[in-house]
């Protein structure tokens, strides 16, 4: 009975939302407009769920295992302090929850993404090694690219930054180009296949 | 000590270059000299044709990871549309960009001396990124009734006669991901708005194809960029400082590549020896 | 120095201290962001859209129809309990159904017609003077490189010398995307990692 339901939700939002595309009265615009609402409202939910799922999976973790306790809590302990303190002092820009973000999580997130610079190197130690053909023209573009959009490129030659430019707008854009179109054609299929029902993602 | 440095491999090496390369020219304090790419200089040209009081829609798509290469072409770009006197209205559909975008955007403004409501506003944070989008096009004053700080949009002369995508002379997408395709599928496709997008290195190549399509009619990319916009600009910046380690560590990671295939060949021949 | 600084500046330091190995001040340190990422985006959430969109035109304005998603968030709440969560199906039914039907029309012109387009456009202006012999080598190889990359991922194709070679050729324009693509995403990983740098050197230790 549910699963019938989800999937005439899905077939009626889904053939509404196509056919909205094409015919543009107020009536549709109207009920358009209020669905755009919904998702909004939705995803929060879902994102509070998530946050929710999160804590009582640590909170297991706690009362599991000894050895991980520790790093559960810190993670409780964090998501609380956000939550309190924006309750009681507030989102301002002089507020806890402020000077926690701006001064721990926005830090850790980039010291986090800064250290794949130290992995992508290591990466170029390991796996640029020219092998094969192929092997040869993706050291070569990544080369290319690399002298050519650095500072020195235009100091070594005024040929440098253009043959770059000419390399990211032909045959590097023709390939992402062609992923586009083959992804752009998979994801109308697979859209297609969520809206008759034979995909059925929620289940 | 001894058992200390036996943990150190090859990789602990790379490591070291790639730090050394990114530590060392920061202490020089050397700026180096470049031009600007035909890329940039599009895009330059693009703001600077908005005539005084175009309404320029920012939404600052990016998580605070990539807020070290973001922020000097951001801060570029700002500066740049300030100083064209054109109304901004900033937003964000990603939560962390939310908090960053709103301190860019009031230090930019005071910066120039510029007033809230006035000059610029910030409308916030929107999640579901696709029917943001999508509302936008339908009416911006009904989905952002208020704005970031809970005052009422309707009456904010920056705001004034803004209805959808029509009345912004151009959205740019400030992002270190994929934002740039959802505004080129829904609000581009869809409502015919006008993007251009201010993103990191790393996503230039995914979005090449869109702008020589003229579906994203403007694109800079990362500290390079960022450093190029400052030179048309004429004003000092954090692309322009960063340059020399960029590219310092850029050659690094090249000595890197070779010294691994010389490695690798060595290894190779001694095995068919 | 200021105590906002100091916080900074150590874990900064404690998530450097994985690229010597995984240690417990980086784990503090890992587990810290999880849960101050997790807080931070469900305030912003109750205060940019459960507050303005749900809660204050249901409880405060007394708007009917605003029931609607609120039975709807009702339902997805139900995800929490095992027993009941089935009962949320028809809410995510709601949302992927409708996102599927938004996307069909908009992905279609923008991704496959214009990239169509895109790529045999620029033909229409060989003849009038403005294209030079480079730029059309470059018109030519990316038309080239569209076609092969589009047969390469065509896993249904007829084994055939003309459309194997094809597909080979499509592998070579595939490794001058990737090679590009490492090329510029090594830029952006060292621009981040000079940040934190200049954030230790700078803003920390005052050297630069």
């Amino acid at each position: 009975m549910i699963s019938r339901l989800a999937w005439i939700a899905t077939l009626v939002t889904g053939l509404f939302m196509v056919a909205q595309y094409f015919i543009k009265t107020d009536a549709t615009n109207a009920v358009y407009t209020t669905l755009l609402d919904y998702y909004q409202i939705i995803f929060a939910v879902s994102m509070i769920v998530g946050g929710i799922g999160l804590l009582k999976q640590h909170s297991l973790k706690v009362q599991r295992s000894s050895q991980q306790r520790r790093y559960s809590l810190i993670t409780i302990a964090a998501i609380l302090f956000m939550v309190i303190a924006a309750v009681i002092f507030g989102t301002g820009a002089a507020s806890p929850y402020q000077w926690a973000f701006n001064n721990l999580q926005a830090p850790m997130q980039a010291t986090t993404f800064s250290l794949l610079a130290f992995f992508v190197a290591s990466a170029a130690y390991r796996g640029f090694r020219v092998k094969s053909a192929p092997a040869f023209v993706l050291a070569l573009a990544a080369v290319i690219v690399l002298v050519g959009k650095s500072g020195f490129g235009e100091m070594v030659s005024q040929q440098l930054p253009a043959i770059a430019g000419w390399v990211l707008n032909n045959p590097s854009t023709a390939a992402k180009r062609g992923i586009l179109i083959g992804v752009g054609i998979g994801s109308v299929a697979t859209a297609l296949r969520v809206i008759l029902g034979i995909e059925r993602s929620y289940r | 000590m001894s058992k200390l440095l036996s943990t150190f491999s090859a990789r602990h090496l790379v490591f070291l270059a790639v730090l050394l390369a990114a530590t060392v020219p920061l202490l020089l304090n050397i700026r180096l000299t470049h031009t600007a790419s035909d890329e940039t200089k599009r895009f330059y040209a693009n703001i600077n044709s908005l005539p005084s009081g175009s309404v320029v829609l920012i939404s600052f798509d990016f998580e605070a990871s990539a807020f070290a290469e973001i922020k000097p072409l951001a801060d570029a770009v700002l500066r740049h549309c300030f100083r064209q006197n054109l109304r901004i209205i900033g937003l964000s559909l990603f939560a962390e960009g939310t908090a960053l975008g709103e301190q860019t955007l009031s230090r930019i403004a005071i910066e120039k001396g510029k007033t809230y409501g006035i000059d610029y506003v910030y409308l916030g944070f929107r999640p579901q990124y696709t029917s943001a989008i999508l509302a936008i096009g339908e009416s911006l004053p009904k989905e952002f009734p208020t704005d970031y700080f809970g005052a009422a949009t309707a009456a904010m002369p920056v705001l004034s006669g803004v209805i959808n995508y029509d009345q912004i002379a151009t959205v740019i997408s400030i992002t270190d991901g994929g934002m740039p395709t959802y505004w080129v599928d829904y609000a581009v496709t869809r409502y015919h708005a006008r993007l251009q997008t201010v993103l990191t290195a790393t996503m230039a190549t995914s979005l090449y194809p869109y702008v020589s399509s003229g579906q994203i009619q403007g694109l800079i990319a990362g500290l390079k960029g960022a450093a190029e916009y400052e030179l048309l600009l004429n004003e000092a910046g954090g692309g322009g400082r960063g340059l020399l380690a960029q590219s310092v560590s850029q050659i690094a990671i090249l000595a890197i590549i070779i010294v691994g295939n010389v490695v690798g060949y060595l290894g190779r021949r001694r095995k068919w020896q | 120095m200021a105590i906002a600084t100091l916080a900074a500046a150590i874990v900064t330091v404690g998530i450097f201290s994985f690229l010597y190995r995984d240690n417990p001040f980086y784990r503090a340190c890992e587990h810290l962001l999880i849960g101050l990422s997790v807080g931070f985006s469900l305030v912003l959430l109750w205060n940019s859209v459960l507050i303005p969109k749900l809660l204050q035109p249901l409880f405060v304005e007394g708007r009917l129809p605003a029931m609607i998603p609120f039975v709807l968030s009702l339902l997805m709440l139900l995800r929490l309990k095992s027993s009941l969560s089935y009962m949320s199906k028809p809410v995510l039914a709601l949302v992927i159904g409708s996102g599927a039907g938004v996307s069909i029309p908009a992905m279609f012109e923008a991704r496959v017609l214009r990239q169509i387009a895109a790529s045999v456009e620029p033909f229409g202006v060989v003849g009038d003077g403005s294209v030079s012999a480079l730029m059309l080598l470059g018109m030519l190889i990316s038309l080239v490189g569209v076609v092969t990359v589009i047969v390469y991922f065509f896993y249904t194709r007829p084994d055939t010398k003309a459309f194997n070679g094809a597909s080979q050729i499509g592998i070579y324009f595939l490794m001058v995307f990737f090679g590009a693509t490492y090329g510029y995403t090594v830029t952006s990983r060292l621009t981040l990692l000079i940040g934190r740098i200049e954030f230790l050197l700078g803003d920390f230790l005052h050297l630069l």
